[in-house]
C-alpha cells in the first residue's frame, strides 16, 4: 500500500486578475522508503506541490492520503499531531530557522511539542540527533548562524528526523549547497533511508542529483505531469518535450554525443 | 553590553543618556534626600530661589519646598512615562502580532478598533477616561496606554504581515506547533526591533500627557507632579515665575533627554544591523 496518494491535486493563483493554475489535476503516489523526485522547470509548480502535501496551503481540489487515511480532513490539534510523521527540509538552510535560535532549541522544539522525550532527557536526545546526522554534540550551544551552511543542512535534517517521520518533504534541499557538501548530504540521505525507512519527496532542477538519489521522477510543466517513471530510464531516455529540453540543459548528462 | 559604545558615538546620544541617569538618580535619591512629604509646609510662603540655603529653590505659595517637590516629582513622570510607555508597547505589540499573524476576520476587527482609537485625538480620549474613572496614578498610567497603543500596533502588524511569510514560520507549523506559540515566541521576537524604537517618542509623549492632565487638575491628588506644580505656579506668574519656570525646564530636558537617549540607541542598533 502506498504511503502518501495524491489524486487530481489542484492550486489556482490570481495573478494580475487572471486565475493561473499552479497545479492542475495532479495525481501520484510514494511507497514507504521510496524517493519520489519532483523536476521541473521554474514555475512548474514544485514548490507549490510541497506546500500543499505539507497542508501549509490548502488545495482548491483533490484529496491527500497519508498513512492510509483522510489528510486533508485533519484540522487543530490533530492535524498538529499528525505533522510528526510528514517533515520538511528547505531550500535555505539559514532561512528555514528563527534567526535568534540555537541549534539545542531548534532539535528541543519538535521533541517537546510531540511530546516525545521529557525535559530531563531532552538534551540527550539532541545530542543523539547531532551525532545520527554526522555533527557534534558540542555543536548544540551554538546559535544557528554560527555554524556553516552545510551543518545547517544537518541540524535541518536533524530536526525533520527528530519526530521519526515516514515521509521527508526536501523541496531544493542540497541545491543551495556546495558541490563537496552536497555529495555529503546526499549519502547522509540515501543511508538515513535505508536505516529508518524514510520515503522522499525530492524536489530539484538537477536532473543530475535525481539520478543520483531518486527511485522514481515525475517530470512537470506548468503544473501538470509530463512524465513520469523510473528515474534512470526517463533520464537515459525523455519522451515528453519538456524531458528532453530538461536533459538537454544539464550537460553532464549527454555523456554520448558525436 | 556589546552596544553602549555605538552608543557612546555620537554626544547628543552621551547628552540624552546623561540627563536620564541625572533624573533617574534624582527619582530614586527623592525619599533619601527629602524624607518627610514633599507637600509640607517647609517655610515661608513664596520665598524666591537662592534666598535660604536649607531651602535652594525657595518654595511656593503655600511655603512648600519647590526643590523636594521637583526630585518627588521627577519620580512621578518617569514612573508614569514608563509604566505607560511599556504598557502601551505590550498592548500594541499583542494586538498588531494577533492581527498580522491571524489575517482574516480577526485582522480586520482588531485593526478597525485600531483606527477608532487612532481618530480620536489622544489628549482628548486621556482627558475622557480619567475624568471618569477619577485621577490617580493607575488611570492616568491606563489613560496614557490607552491612547498610545495604536501606533506599536501598526507597526509590529506591518512587521509580522512580512516575517510570516518566511521559511522559519513554515518550519515551525511544519514540526506541528501550535500558532499561538509561532506567534508569539516564533514571530513576535523578531518583529520587535522597529516597534521598540518607538519607545523613546511614546515615554516623551507619556510624560509630557502626564504633565498636561496634571495641569487641567486630573492627575493623581497624592502625588507631586511637575504638571500640577506649574498649574500651582500659574495663578502667581507675574510675581513668582520661577514657580511655573523651574518644573517647566524640569520637563523640557526630561523629553529631550529621552529623545536624544532613544534616537541614540535606535541609530546603534540601525548601525548594528548594517554591520552584521
Amino acid at each position: 500500500m502506498s504511503l502518501l496518494t495524491v489524486s487530481n491535486l489542484a492550486k489556482r493563483y490570481d495573478s494580475g486578475g487572471k486565475p493561473f493554475a499552479a497545479v492542475d489535476d495532479l495525481s501520484f503516489e510514494i511507497n514507504p522508503a521510496e524517493t519520489l523526485a519532483l523536476a521541473g522547470p521554474s514555475g512548474s509548480g514544485k514548490s507549490t506541490i510541497a506546500r500543499l502535501v505539507l497542508r501549509l496551503i490548502q488545495p482548491d481540489a483533490g484529496r491527500i492520503d497519508f498513512e492510509g487515511s483522510d489528510f486533508l480532513a485533519l484540522t487543530g490539534a490533530a492535524l498538529r499531531a499528525r505533522r510528526a510523521r510528514l517533515q520538511m527540509v528547505f531550500q535555505d538552510p539559514l532561512a528555514a530557522f528563527n534567526p535568534r535560535a540555537t541549534v539545542a532549541r531548534v532539535l528541543d522544539d519538535p521533541l517537546r511539542i510531540h511530546g516525545i522525550a521529557s525535559r530531563a532527557e531532552r538534551p540527550r536526545r539532541v545530542a543523539a540527533l547531532l551525532e545520527r546526522v554526522g555533527l557534534n554534540a558540542g555543536l548544540a550551544a551554538r546559535a544557528i548562524h554560527e555554524i556553516s551552511g552545510g551543518q545547517r543542512q544537518r541540524v535541518a535534517i536533524a530536526r525533520a528526523i527528530a519526530t521519526k517521520p515516514s515521509l521527508i518533504v526536501l523541496d531544493e534541499a542540497v541545491s543551495a549547497l556546495d558541490v563537496s557538501v552536497r555529495g555529503q548530504i546526499l549519502e547522509l540521505l540515501i543511508d538515513l533511508q535505508r536505516q529508518e525507512r524514510i520515503a522522499y519527496l525530492f524536489i530539484s532542477h538537477d536532473l543530475g542529483v535525481i539520478r543520483a538519489v531518486a527511485h522514481r521522477v515525475v517530470l512537470l510543466d506548468a503544473g501538470r505531469i509530463a512524465e513520469s517513471g523510473d528515474a534512470r530510464a526517463v533520464i537515459a531516455n525523455p519522451q515528453s518535450a519538456i524531458g528532453k529540453a530538461l536533459v538537454a540543459a544539464a550537460p553532464r548528462l549527454t555523456r554520448n554525443r558525436p | 553590553m556589546k552596544r553602549l559604545p555605538h552608543l557612546f558615538r555620537s554626544p547628543e546620544a552621551i547628552a540624552g543618556a546623561l540627563i536620564l541617569a541625572l533624573l533617574a538618580a534624582m527619582a530614586l535619591a527623592a525619599p533619601l534626600l527629602f524624607p518627610g512629604d514633599p507637600q509640607a509646609i517647609a517655610g515661608p510662603a513664596l520665598l524666591p530661589p537662592f534666598q535660604d540655603w536649607s531651602l535652594p529653590l525657595g518654595t511656593d505659595r503655600l511655603g512648600r519646598d519647590v526643590l523636594a517637590e521637583l526630585f518627588h516629582g521627577a519620580r512621578t513622570s518617569l514612573a508614569v512615562g514608563l509604566a505607560a510607555a511599556a504598557a502601551a508597547l505590550l498592548i500594541g505589540a499583542l494586538v498588531g502580532t494577533l492581527a498580522g499573524f491571524a489575517g482574516g476576520l480577526v485582522d480586520e476587527v482588531l485593526m478597525r478598533i485600531t483606527d477608532a482609537f487612532q481618530t480620536v485625538p489622544s489628549f482628548l480620549l486621556a482627558l475622557a477616561f480619567v475624568s471618569i474613572v477619577g485621577p490617580s496614578l493607575g488611570v492616568v498610567v491606563a489613560a496614557i496606554a490607552l491612547s498610545a497603543w495604536t501606533g506599536p500596533a501598526r507597526v509590529a502588524r506591518a512587521e509580522v504581515l512580512s516575517i510570516r511569510e518566511r521559511d522559519y514560520v513554515a518550519g515551525a507549523r511544519v514540526i506541528g506547533m501550535h500558532p499561538l506559540e509561532i506567534a508569539f515566541r516564533e514571530v513576535l521576537p523578531n518583529a520587535l526591533p522597529p516597534v521598540l524604537a518607538l519607545s523613546s517618542v511614546i515615554v516623551a509623549a507619556a510624560i509630557l500627557t502626564e504633565a498636561a492632565l496634571s495641569f487641567l487638575g486630573l492627575g493623581d491628588p497624592n502625588r507631586v507632579t511637575w504638571g500640577g506644580m506649574i498649574a500651582e505656579g500659574r495663578t502667581v506668574l507675574r510675581t513668582a515665575p520661577f514657580l511655573s519656570i523651574v518644573p517647566g525646564v524640569a520637563l523640557v530636558l526630561t523629553v529631550l533627554g529621552v529623545y536624544l537617549a532613544g534616537e541614540g540607541v535606535v541609530e546603534s542598533t540601525a548601525m548594528r544591523r548594517s554591520l552584521s
